[in-house]
């Protein structure tokens, strides 16, 4: 099979959008035991974000590397006319990387598709609680951050009657540092990095952990009548849940399938004071891929020759 | 429904008046006209306006409509009754017993900390 200029393009680009991330994702999901060890010495906030990064790897490598060096390399040093045939290999790491792509965009688009509808079910009523800008709903989650580009914070009828001022109030806190963190955006980054191997699953459910203890972290500022008024608002919460499934892109104060004895106990035992902003170790993930793809990037016609011995 | 069930007695203006959106008032009118043959509304005519109300309770309705899923699933094929048992218990939400354990420690903590402050 002879493919055209633009075909042989879409086929190394996929191809090697597969390849990338096959490499990545299976170092990483190697690595994740450890890593999620490591981040057990952390505070909660800093854990989260290493196990984002590390979650959100592979797939963001595997874009940088297409877009950054093969796309380039291809333009500049493949002949228009050419017929070189493609391999069995490459065309079937391109029909898997499509797979890949086209699975990225189903997620995020039916996460997004089902946030929507579930704000517009939840509808409600705008109001002010605690300085706070919340919308007032029959029914849901209790409490929860719905929606990605301009979340809203709901708060159910129920909860709103059934929670104490000092409960509300730190519950509420808790949301707006979910709200702060953007988690509500990177849970559609994660949605749109499909999880290649099961270590990847695991990644992302030890960042969710980590994120609510962090939002709890934030909320409470380790002061220890703060931290019981929260414990006290999850369990008030929990009784009003049901496990009716809550979209992905809802952050809700209390997810149906958490450990949620491991949070209070957490709470009660010991409240932590939140971390100071460190992100020195996505700078340091940050550098070193810029690196290895600036060094490659200087040297295109190298990532040329690599990317032709793959398509034959 | 919603309407009829907070306000009561209502006519076609009113209605179209509290609706969330903009709708004509010739579609409000049809849309009761509907649902008071389906049976879910009474009217009456004052002067040249029909007045509907609910003929059920928002609570009676929605036991009708729980007790019409459960009689059509009871009365499927084969394994219908054990899934919707079973999808009862997925969605009972958090174990209850562990909720009271919880509770209990919360209060105590509580309490210790009062004694401290105090």
């Amino acid at each position: 099979m002879t493919p055209s200029y633009l075909s042989r393009l879409l086929l190394l680009s996929n191809a090697s959008f597969f390849v990338v991330m096959m490499f990545f994702g299976a170092l990483v999901a190697w690595m994740t035991p450890a890593a999620i060890r490591r981040t057990c010495a952390m505070g909660p906030r800093r854990a989260a974000r290493w196990l984002l990064t590390l979650r959100l790897l592979p797939a963001a490598l595997s874009a940088i590397v297409v877009a950054g060096l093969c796309v380039p390399s291809y333009l500049r040093f493949e002949p228009h006319i050419s017929n070189e045939e493609a391999g069995l290999v490459s065309l079937s790491a391109a029909i898997l990387g499509a797979a890949i792509c086209g699975l990225a965009i189903y997620r995020g688009f039916t996460a997004l598709l089902r946030s929507t509808l579930y704000l517009r079910r939840a509808g409600g009523r705008g109001s002010i609680v605690n300085g706070e800008k919340v919308w007032i709903v029959r029914d849901g989650a209790g409490l929860a951050l719905a929606g990605v580009m301009r979340p809203r914070l709901l708060i159910s009828e129920g909860a709103l009657a059934g929670l104490s001022s000092d409960e509300l109030a730190v519950a509420l806190r808790h949301e707006h540092s979910h709200l702060e963190s953007g988690d509500n955006l990177k849970r559609l980054l994660i949605q749109l990095a499909p999880p290649v191997f099961p270590g990847l699953r695991r990644l992302e459910r030890e960042w969710v952990k980590r994120a609510e203890w962090a939002a709890d972290d934030e909320a409470t500022g380790g002061n220890p009548q703060r931290s019981a008024a929260l414990a006290a608002a999850l369990v008030r919460v929990a009784r009003l849940q049901t496990s009716a499934a809550i979209p992905e892109l809802v952050t809700s104060l209390v997810a149906a399938d958490e450990d949620l004895a491991q949070r209070v106990d957490r709470l009660l035992e010991a409240p932590a004071l939140a971390e100071a902003a460190n992100r020195r170790f996505e700078a340091i993930v940050f550098a070193s891929g810029a690196l290895l793809i600036g060094g490659l990037a200087m040297n295109l016609r190298l990532v040329h020759v690599l990317l032709e011995h793959f398509l034959d | 429904m919603e309407i009829l069930w907070s306000r009561g007695e209502s006519n076609v203006r009113d209605v179209a008046e509290l609706v969330d959106r903009p709708l004509a008032y010739t579609t409000v009118m049809t849309t009761l006209d509907r649902l008071f043959k389906k049976g879910l509304l009474d009217r009456r005519k004052l002067e040249r306006a029909f007045i509907y109300t609910p003929r059920l309770s928002r609570q009676d309705w929605e036991r009708q409509c729980a007790g019409e899923l459960v009689a059509g699933f009871l009365a499927g094929p084969g394994q219908s009754g054990e899934l919707l048992i079973s999808c009862f218990l997925d969605n009972v939400g958090h174990d209850a017993a562990l909720l009271d354990a919880l509770e209990r420690k919360i209060k105590m903590k509580r309490k210790e900390l009062e004694g401290r402050n105090s």
